[in-house]
């Protein structure tokens, strides 16, 4: 078991790379808004607070396209009637599908992120603070998201608005990411510990979630 | 045995199960038999508890079928491949295998890639392959997958004769072995002592 688990994750992996041309063409279209977004307000001046709400704000919309990609392609019916009697529970695979997405973005912010703070008129000294925070805020936005799209997904949710019950899950990220985004200096700041419990609390509930959504409205 | 006890399902208003009662022992094979749309895939799918049922119960060895009875009981191949595009038939092959735990040993397993994907290249991107070559992934599963029941949705579709034969031979050797076979199909296979299940 633990041999074919390691086997599972490699192919995952395989996946990733695979995915990874989508993600990059995602990224590209950022450097592309955020270049035209700079030269927009290039009379104007600004804190770092408008541009690094722009990074966080597209960075979530990037994470949704992503995961509702993957979740389409990954988990169409026939797929879901092998994952579903396999010995490795539904969770389990949710679970490594949505770490693969969470790092497969985070690897492509950290490679364009020096590009995008100059585009931005960031100073690089934020580069640290600026990966620490969407990296922490992403691990939880994956996960939300994945719900949000197994149930965007689902062939008998007739009712594709039920996905917005999500949202709401979604704002606690959004207000922390903002605050902290006022006080940007990294200083060991206890407000990035909330992240993490926020992931902890996803990990516990999102797989649950999801896979219950596709078992339950996919098949 | 498997048993199904006074099974209805239905989709919205639409009731497409009314009072299915059936019985497949050990060592039979049972052809559910039926025009389109008459359920028969929903029944495959209602006896692997992929679908809740609006009524009735499915027994396995006395016991009712839950998500866990069934991951260990059912083995499910339907009419639609499950592969991914994007990788090739060997690393389909390595995941699909990894998913259901599949333990046999390398030299085992190496003899059944052969003996179905003879001449054909495995670092092949699985879009490249054509409708049949793709089918074949679906009986390694059945070959090397250790499950006491096989449930098939239409096996033979858009098979070769010598496909047909290879998946004939297969069924034919988990009925000796005291496998249970459900298939649910518009041809009839060439083995003996079938069950039918009109729908």
């Amino acid at each position: 078991m633990i041999n074919n688990f390691f086997k599972l994750i490699k192919n995952e992996f395989h996946l990733m790379i695979k995915g990874s041309v989508f993600s990059f063409i995602l990224f590209c279209l950022l450097v592309i808004s955020s270049t035209i977004f700079a030269l927009a307000l290039r009379h104007v001046s600004f804190e770092i607070e408008i541009p690094m709400s722009f990074l966080w704000i597209m960075m979530f919309f990037i994470s949704l396209i992503k995961v509702e990609k993957v979740y389409q392609s990954e988990f169409s019916e026939s797929k879901l009637q092998q994952y579903m009697l396999s010995p490795f529970s539904l969770e389990v695979v949710i679970f490594i599908k949505n770490i693969f997405i969470y790092l497969n973005l985070i690897i492509l912010f950290i490679i364009f992120s020096p590009f995008l703070l100059i585009i931005l008129n960031i100073e690089l000294s934020y580069f640290i603070p600026i990966n620490l925070l969407l990296s922490l805020s992403l691990l939880s936005i994956v996960f939300i998201s994945s719900i949000t799209s197994s149930l965007t997904i689902s062939k008998n949710n007739r009712l594709s608005i039920t996905s917005v019950l999500t949202l709401p899950l979604f704002i606690p990220i959004l207000i922390f990411s903002m605050a902290l985004t006022d006080v940007i200096e990294f200083s060991g700041n206890k407000m990035y510990l909330f992240f993490v419990a926020y992931f902890l609390l996803n990990l516990a509930f999102s797989p649950l979630l999801t896979s219950f959504a596709l078992k339950k409205l996919s098949i | 045995m498997i048993e199904v006890q006074n099974l209805s399902f239905a989709r919205g208003n639409h009731l497409i199960l009314k009072n299915v009662n059936l019985q497949v022992r050990a060592g039979e094979v049972m052809i559910l038999r039926g025009p389109n749309g008459h359920g028969k895939t929903t029944l495959l799918s209602n006896i692997t508890k992929m679908i809740e049922p609006l009524e009735g119960a499915i027994f396995y060895q006395g016991e009712e079928v839950d998500d866990y009875i069934a991951s260990k009981t059912f083995l499910f191949i339907g009419e639609n491949s499950f592969a991914f595009d994007q990788l090739t038939l060997d690393q389909n092959i390595d995941y699909w295998l990894a998913i259901h735990n599949v333990k046999f040993s390398k030299s085992i397993r190496e003899q059944s890639i052969q003996f179905l994907f003879q001449g054909v290249n495995l670092k092949k991107k699985y879009y490249q392959l054509s409708f049949g070559q793709k089918k074949k992934l679906q009986l390694l599963l059945l070959m090397l997958v250790n499950k006491p029941v096989w449930i098939l949705d239409d096996p033979f579709n858009g098979l070769d004769v010598d496909s047909i034969n290879k998946i004939t031979t297969l069924i034919i050797k988990k009925k000796q072995n005291n496998g249970i076979v459900i298939i649910a199909t518009h041809q009839n296979p060439s083995i003996q002592e079938l069950k039918f299940y009109e729908m």
